[in-house]
């Protein structure tokens, strides 16, 4: 199983989704993802339909949100499974994220 | 296409240095894999009143886990277990610097704590020009107190088997940032009072996360019957016998992520420190 990634878009709004795993297998397919973000104000990351993620993936995250806040773009996680949800507790992403967007680095 | 010797030349010239190539390659793989072999297996302290004993199974040749132990000179032990992200040569390059970041911090730093703090100072800017980072779960165990003191760097919490009981539950909660994260972070301490017979066991998440052929994960459940079911053995024997149950449930599927553990064991409670001054490495 690999991964799916569907991007919506309203108004300056752009939703990623991702379906399916974000490892080292398929991490690297995203780093062409947030090199244009023009005309974006929100980027969403919607992990509901995620079903693993692991170390790489989670690095995939953490520089999506430091590459935010260069471009200025407001990033928001929703549809958090369980699973998700504790690891990012435990890796300390959530708490990145804020630190980030309140203070910037 | 045509074919003649000048063809057939070149392709049996390129072949051959591809070949050489490829077995110089390997050569250097293997050597490098042995050389953080002996880095990680490397001397286990050995102290009253306790033990401690570690092991990692690399998931490709080499990996990115890491753990240590540092003997300090007010007789405590120093325990770290970590996590980089990735894996294979790149993982094991990024474990080496944080090797060295421990080693370094370990020896100038009072507590957990301060190492971790010290190692995030030392790193961060690596990690975050290389974008990566390492998670990281620091103890001191003092045998004279027989207090365990951790901080955490976004590692999973060690599992407390109390021995006078057939309770497993996870270390009380600490926080903190995986180390590369964010800089100038402050990681906080907790301790708690072991008692006789109790093992901490710290691991990576390679563990719990081990498939089968199925797919199926092993689980914190699977680890924890282990656990329960060999928990009156010695810390190396308790090792064997989770990898050993790890083995049976995977059944040889090559696994996606590196396995590493590390026991404490406290065998007695008050120990006479007095020997425990200069710790011996066996």
């Amino acid at each position: 199983m690999g991964l799916i990634i569907e991007k919506g878009e309203l108004g300056t709004t752009t939703v990623y989704k991702f379906i399916g795993i974000l490892d080292i297998s398929t991490a690297n397919r995203l780093d062409t993802l947030l090199e244009d973000t023009f005309g974006i104000n929100t980027l969403i990351f919607d992990f509901s339909e995620l079903d693993f993620i692991d170390s790489t993936g989670i690095g995939f995250i953490i520089n999506a949100i430091y590459l935010s806040q260069e471009k200025n773009v407001h990033l928001k996680f929703e549809g958090m499974k369980e699973l998700t949800h504790q690891i990012f507790e435990t890796v300390g992403v959530y708490r990145i994220l804020d630190g980030i967007q309140r203070e910037g680095v | 296409m045509f074919f003649d010797s000048l063809t057939y030349n070149y392709q049996t010239n390129t072949q051959e240095r591809q070949s050489t190539i490829d077995k110089s390659l390997q050569r250097e793989i293997n050597l490098a894999r042995n050389i953080q072999s002996k880095l990680l297996n490397g001397k286990t302290p050995t102290f009253e009143g306790g033990e401690v004993s570690g092991s990692s199974l690399p998931a490709r040749l080499i990996g990115g886990d890491y753990y240590d132990f540092y003997l300090l000179v007010n007789g405590k032990i120093r325990i770290v277990i970590g996590d980089v992200m990735g894996k294979g040569i790149p993982a094991a390059m990024l474990m080496i610097l944080t090797r060295g970041a421990f080693r370094s911090a370990a020896e100038s730093t009072q507590g957990p704590g301060e190492t971790l703090t010290a190692m995030n100072q030392a790193l961060y800017e690596d990690l975050r020009t290389l974008k990566s980072f390492v998670t990281l779960f620091c103890a001191d165990w003092d045998p004279k107190t027989c207090l365990l003191t951790y901080a955490n760097a976004g590692h999973n919490l060690p599992l407390w088997i109390k021995g006078k009981s057939n309770i497993i539950e996870e270390l009380p909660i600490i926080n903190g940032i995986m180390v590369g994260g964010l800089p100038k972070q402050v990681y906080k301490e907790h301790h708690i009072h072991l008692e006789e017979k109790d093992t901490i066991f710290f691991y990576t998440d390679g563990i719990i996360e081990a498939q089968n052929g199925m797919g199926e994960r092993y689980k914190l459940e699977r680890l924890i019957q282990a656990l329960l079911k060999n928990k009156d053995l010695g810390a190396g024997e308790i090792e064997k016998c989770v990898m050993t149950s790890i083995n049976e449930f995977t059944e040889g599927v090559p696994q996606r992520d590196d396995i590493t553990m590390v026991l404490l064991k406290i065998s007695q409670q008050k120990t006479d420190i007095s020997s425990l001054n200069s710790p011996v490495l066996g």
